[in-house]
C-alpha cells in the first residue's frame, strides 16, 4: 500500500474500502489479548480517527489550544524515555566494567528511532534533538504537512528528522530486508487504532532485537472515563468531543499480557529490565504532568506509559 | 532590529551586526539598508538582550550546563560599552555607589556557575548583623545569625547573612567567567531598536534582560502593572571611622531606619567605607544632590538619629534655601542640627548627637553601636539618585505575536530598594530559567516554546510577586504617621524582636529559601508577619506554639483592634 491518505478533509473512497475490511475489534469482549489472530496483514488505521485529527491538524502547535495538554505531556514522557535508556546504558556499561556513561544531551545519538502516529511531531522533534536519526510517520497527510512545516523552523532537525505519510504496516510491506529501529515510539495512538493487537505486532516487528518500544495510552477504567471523556471532552472542553472512545482503551495488564503471551518478549512477571508500566497524571494546579514514583498505588488507572525491550533473540521460545 | 548604536564603532563591526540582524536572527528584520550577506554569520539558538547583571548571569548560567553548551549557541547583545567593565581596576579606597546585598542563596548560585571565584573578594563585605528601626517610635528589630539557628547546627558556619558587593565587581566577574566560555558570543555597543518576528512557528527565543524599559517586553506587548513611588533613592559612598575602636576591622552591620519619607539604609563596604541608599521625596533628593557633599553627610547622620519632627524641619529649610537660590552651607546645617539636638535634650555624649564631630573620631559614646558610624565625608562624584517604582510584568513568557520571548530581572519586575532584593530576584530568575532550559535540552524540547518555558514562569512569578507586595506594604506602612498605626507596627516589631524563635523562623524562612531574601528581606518578612495582620502571624506563631504563641497572638490582636 502507498501512503494512506492523500487529503486531509476528504477520505478517498478507495481508502474507505480498505478500512472497512478491518476486522472487528479483537479486544472487545475479554480484552484479554491472545495469540489467536496472528496472521492478518490488516491495517489498524481507523478512517474516522484520521479524519478527526486531520481536521484538528492546524492546531497541533497551538500550545495553548486543543493540544495544550499533549504539549505539556511531552516533557515527562521524553524524560521517561531518557531515563529508561540511561538505565539501560548504565547497566550495559557496568557489565563492560566501565563506571560512567555520558548522560548529556545525546542519549539517542547513533540510534535509529521511529515515531508511529507522530501527529504534529511533538515527540518526533524531541527524539531527533536527543540525537536519533528519526523517521516519523502518520496516516494523516495534513498532520505530516504540519509536522514538516514546523520542524523546518529548527535547522538542527534538518538532517536528523524525516516525515512520511504512511501506515506502520506499510513500512513493513516495503523494502526488504525490512528496516528495524533501536527505538520505536507510539504515544497516545493505541487508543485510536482499530486493531490494537495487529498494530502492536507491527510495532514489535519494527523494533530491532534488543531495541526498545515505548507506548503511552489510557486505561479502561471508570476513572479514565471520567477524566478523559466526561471532564476533558464534555465538561471542560479541553479536548474536542469525540477524541476518545472508551471501548478502545486498554489496561496495562492487558498490554503486559499481550507482550508476554503473544509477542513472547518475556515470560512471567516482567522484570524492570524487560518491561515496565508507569502512571502519568496531570496536576491542574501546576499545569503539569508528573510520573509518580514506582509503586504509587492507583496511578496507572488513567494515562500510563509503557516500555518493553525486545529480546535479542527476537522472541522467547 | 538591532541597528542603531549609541557609540560610534568601526564599520566592519556595523556591517556584521546588520548581517546578524537579517541573516542570522531569522526573526529579526530591519528597516535599514542591507549590506550584503556575510557568509561567516551563524545562527543563534538563544539571544539575550541586555548585559546588566541579570543578562550576564544568564549567559554564564546557560554556559555552565554542558548539554546547553554542546547543543545551543548563545548570543548576548548589550547597548553599552562593556570594555569599561572588563577593564575595571578600582583603587583600594574608592567604591562605586551602585552596590547590592547579595544573599547567601545568590552567592551559592554564583559559585555554582563559576562566577563568584572571579569576584574580588577583598572588596566585598559580609553583613553579619542587621538593625532595623521605626523612625517614629524607635521600635527595633535585630537579626543576627544566632536567630537563624546557624551556629547551633554548625559551629563553623559563617555569621554571614549577605555580602555587600559593588554591582561592577559582580559584572566584572561575570565577564571574566564568560571570557572562559567562548560558546557565548557577546556583542556590546549594539542596541536593539525593535524586534520583528518572521516566523511564528520557530525563530530563536529572545530573553529580555534589558532592564525596566525592556524593548523585549514592548515587542512582546506584555503589559505590566505598577506605579512610580513618589520617591527617589539617593545613593552615595560614605567615609567614616571604624565603628568600634576595639574591632577596627569590623564594619559588618547593616542598618535601616524607616522614616515617614522613606527608609534610609547604611550598608558596609569596608571598615571605614559604607554605602547609603536613602529613599525620600523627589524634591528633597534633588535638593540634596545639588547640595554640597558635606551637607549631605550631615543630613545622613541626622537622618539616622534625629526625631522625625526635626528631620521634617531640616527638610523644609533645605528646600526653602534651594528654592531661594541660596543653598545652605555645611556650617549652617551643622548649627541647625546642633540646635535641634539641644531642643531634644541630646547632649554631645549621646549616641544620637552628630553635630559635634568629635564623636566621629574619638571614643564613641555608650550606645553608639545601635547607630551606624558617623559619616565624615563623601567620596567625590558618588552622589546620585534613582526614581523608585514598583512594576511587575503580567507574564514572563510572551504569547501570540510576542511568542518565544522571556523576561528576567528588572525587565520583569522592579522593586523598592528597601528590601535589597532587586538584583537577587533577577539572579533567582536566571537560575531557574537556566535550569528550565537545561531540562528542556535534556528532554529534547524546543527551548523557546511556551510549554518549555512555563516551569520558569510558574516557579518565579509567585515568589517575585510575594516579595514585591511585602516590600510595597512595608513602604506604605512606614509612610503612615498616625499614632495607632505607629503603635501597632512598633508593638509588632518589638514582639517579634523579643521572640527569638519566632524571629528565627521568620529570618531563616527568608534567607534560607531559594528566592534568597536578604537581610532586609528577612526584616521585611518579619515585619510582614506583623503588619499582614493577625492571620499571617497566626500561621507563623502556630509553629512557635504554646504560651509564647498565645501571648504573641494576644498582643497582636490588641494591636490590630486598636486601629
Ligand atoms: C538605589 C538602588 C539600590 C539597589 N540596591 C539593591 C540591593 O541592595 N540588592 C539588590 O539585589 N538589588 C538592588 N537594587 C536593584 C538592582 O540594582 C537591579 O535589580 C539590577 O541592577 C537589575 O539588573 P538587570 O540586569 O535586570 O537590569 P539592568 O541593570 O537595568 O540592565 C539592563 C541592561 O540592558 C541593556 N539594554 C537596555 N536596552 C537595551 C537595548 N535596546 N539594546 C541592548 N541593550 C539594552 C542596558 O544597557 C543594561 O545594561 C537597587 C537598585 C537601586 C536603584
Amino acid at each position: 500500500m502507498q501512503s494512506l491518505l492523500k487529503s486531509s478533509a476528504r477520505v478517498p473512497s478507495t481508502l474507505l474500502r480498505a478500512f472497512s475490511t478491518t476486522k472487528p475489534l479483537l479486544l472487545s469482549s475479554t480484552r484479554k489479548v491472545t495469540s489467536q489472530a496472528h496472521a492478518e496483514p490488516l491495517s489498524s488505521v481507523n478512517a474516522s480517527e484520521i479524519a478527526h485529527f486531520s481536521r484538528l491538524s492546524s492546531q497541533w502547535w497551538d500550545e495553548r489550544g486543543e493540544f495544550a495538554l499533549l504539549h505539556r505531556m511531552n516533557p515527562p514522557r521524553v524524560q521517561f524515555i531518557r531515563d529508561k535508556i540511561l538505565e539501560f546504558k548504565r547497566e550495559e556499561a557496568t557489565a563492560r566494567g566501565e563506571d560512567s556513561i555520558d548522560e548529556g544531551k545525546g542519549v539517542l545519538k547513533g540510534w535509529g528511532a521511529l515515531d508511529v502516529g507522530c501527529g504534529g511531531g511533538l515527540l518526533s522533534e524531541s527524539l531527533a534533538r536527543l540525537g536519533a536519526r528519526t523517521l516519523a510517520i502518520d496516516a494523516s497527510e495534513s498532520n505530516i504537512n504540519i509536522a514538516s512545516l514546523h520542524s523546518s523552523a529548527d535547522p538542527h532537525l534538518a538532517s536528523t528528522l524525516a516525515y512520511r505519510c504512511i501506515a506502520a504496516e506499510d513500512l513493513l510491506a516495503g523494502d526488504s530486508p525490512k528496516k528495524q529501529y533501536d527505538v520505536v515510539c507510539s504515544m497516545e495512538v493505541l487508543e485510536h487504532v482499530d486493531n490494537p493487537s495487529a498494530f502492536l505486532r507491527t510495532l514489535g516487528e519494527l523494533v530491532k532485537p534488543g531495541g526498545h518500544l515505548f507506548l503511552s495510552t489510557i486505561a479502561r477504567t471508570p476513572l479514565a472515563h471520567l477524566l478523559t471523556i466526561t471532564m476533558a471532552e464534555d465538561v471542560l472542553r479541553f479536548v474536542t468531543s469525540g477524541t476518545h472512545h472508551y471501548s478502545k482503551f486498554i489496561n496495562p495488564e492487558e498490554l503486559i499480557d499481550f507482550f508476554r503471551s503473544d509477542l513472547r518478549w518475556f515470560s512471567g512477571e516482567p522484570t524492570r529490565k524487560e518491561a515496565e508500566v508507569r502512571g502519568i497524571i496531570y496536576l491542574p494546579w501546576r499545569s503539569e504532568w508528573v510520573v509518580p514514583p514506582r509503586g504509587t498505588p492507583g496511578v496507572t488507572s488513567c494515562n500510563y506509559l509503557f516500555w518493553a525491550r525486545k529480546p535479542l533473540e527476537g522472541r522467547l521460545q | 532590529m538591532l541597528a542603531a548604536r549609541r557609540v560610534p564603532i568601526n564599520p566592519s563591526r556595523l556591517a556584521r551586526a546588520l548581517v546578524l540582524r537579517t541573516e542570522v536572527w531569522r526573526r529579526f528584520a530591519t528597516g535599514v539598508d542591507q549590506p550584503t550577506a556575510d557568509s561567516s554569520t551563524r545562527d543563534y539558538d538563544i539571544v539575550i538582550v541586555g548585559g546588566g547583571p541579570a543578562g550576564l548571569a544568564l549567559a554564564s548560567a546557560l554556559a555552565s550546563y554542558r548539554p546547553i553548551r554542546e547543543s545551543l549557541s548563545i548570543a548576548l547583545i548589550e547597548a553599552g560599552d562593556l570594555s569599561n567593565v572588563r577593564k575595571w581596576a578600582p583603587e583600594a579606597d574608592k567604591y562605586s555607589n551602585r552596590v547590592s546585598s547579595i544573599t547567601n542563596a545568590s552567592r551559592e548560585f554564583l559559585s555554582d556557575i563559576g562566577v563568584w571565584s572571579h569576584v574580588r573578594d577583598e572588596r566585598t563585605t559580609p553583613v553579619e548583623d542587621m538593625k532595623v528601626w521605626d523612625g517614629l517610635s524607635d521600635a527595633r528589630i535585630e537579626f543576627s545569625p544566632s536567630d537563624l539557628g546557624l551556629l547551633m547546627h554548625n559551629p563553623n558556619a559563617s555569621y554571614e547573612m549577605a555580602r555587600m558587593t559593588e554591582n561592577i565587581n559582580l559584572q566584572h566577574a561575570l565577564l571574566k567567567r564568560l571570557d572562559e566560555r567562548p560558546e557565548v558570543h557577546i556583542m556590546d555597543k549594539v542596541k536593539v531598536d525593535s524586534i520583528e518576528q518572521e516566523n511564528a512557528a520557530g525563530g530563536w527565543p529572545v530573553v529580555g534582560a534589558d532592564g525596566f524599559n525592556s524593548p523585549v517586553k514592548s515587542f512582546a506587548k506584555t503589559p505590566s502593572y505598577g506605579w512610580a513611588y513618589d520617591t527617589h533613592a539617593i545613593v552615595a559612598t560614605l567615609f567614616h571611622s571604624a565603628p568600634s575602636p576595639l574591632l577596627p576591622h569590623r564594619n559588618t552591620t547593616a542598618s535601616q531606619r524607616f522614616l515617614p519619607t522613606g527608609p534610609i539604609a547604611f550598608l558596609p563596604l569596608s571598615p571605614t567605607i559604607s554605602s547609603v541608599v536613602w529613599s525620600t521625596r523627589p524634591s528633597l533628593a534633588a535638593a540634596l544632590k545639588a547640595a554640597h557633599p558635606d551637607v549631605v553627610a550631615q543630613m545622613i547622620n541626622a537622618a539616622f538619629r534625629l526625631p522625625d519632627v526635626s528631620m521634617r524641619y531640616l527638610h523644609s529649610i533645605i528646600l526653602e534655601a534651594q528654592a531661594a537660590g541660596t543653598p545652605l552651607t555645611a556650617e549652617r546645617v551643622n548649627e541647625e542640627i546642633a540646635w535641634r539636638e539641644r531642643s531634644h535634650a541630646i547632649d554631645s555624649q549621646s549616641p544620637l548627637s552628630s553635630s559635634d564631630r568629635a564623636g566621629a573620631v574619638g571614643i564613641p559614646p555608650v550606645g553608639s553601636e545601635e547607630y551606624p558610624p558617623l559619616v565624615t565625608g563623601i567620596q567625590p562624584g558618588t552622589i546620585a539618585s534613582f526614581p523608585i517604582r514598583l512594576s511587575h510584568a503580567e507574564s514572563y513568557i510572551g504569547e501570540g505575536a510576542g511568542a518565544r520571548t522571556a523576561l528576567v530581572g528588572d525587565a520583569a519586575h522592579t522593586i523598592h530598594p528597601l528590601a535589597g532584593q532587586g538584583l537577587n530576584m533577577g539572579l533567582a530568575d536566571v537560575q531557574v530559567l537556566a535550569e528550565t532550559i537545561n531540562k528542556t535540552v535534556l528532554q529534547g524540547g524546543d527551548v523557546g516554546s511556551y510549554t518549555s518555558l512555563l516551569p520558569y514562569a510558574r516557579d518565579r512569578y509567585f515568589e517575585n510577586h510575594k516579595l514585591l507586595s511585602i516590600t510595597d506594604k512595608l513602604h506604605k506602612l512606614y509612610s503612615l504617621t498616625n499614632a495607632p498605626s505607629v503603635w501597632a507596627r512598633s508593638v509588632g516589631l518589638e514582639v517579634v524582636n523579643e521572640l527569638d524563635s519566632l524571629k528565627g523562623g521568620v529570618a531563616s524562612r527568608a534567607s534560607g529559601s531559594r528566592s534568597g531574601a536578604g537581610w532586609s528581606g528577612a526584616a521585611a518578612t518579619g515585619l510582614e508577619s506583623v503588619i499582614g495582620g493577625v492571620e499571617t502571624v497566626k500561621a507563623v506563631a502556630s509553629g512557635v506554639g504554646g504560651v509564647v504563641g498565645a501571648a504573641t497572638m494576644n498582643l497582636l490582636r490588641q494591636a490590630a483592634n486598636s486601629k
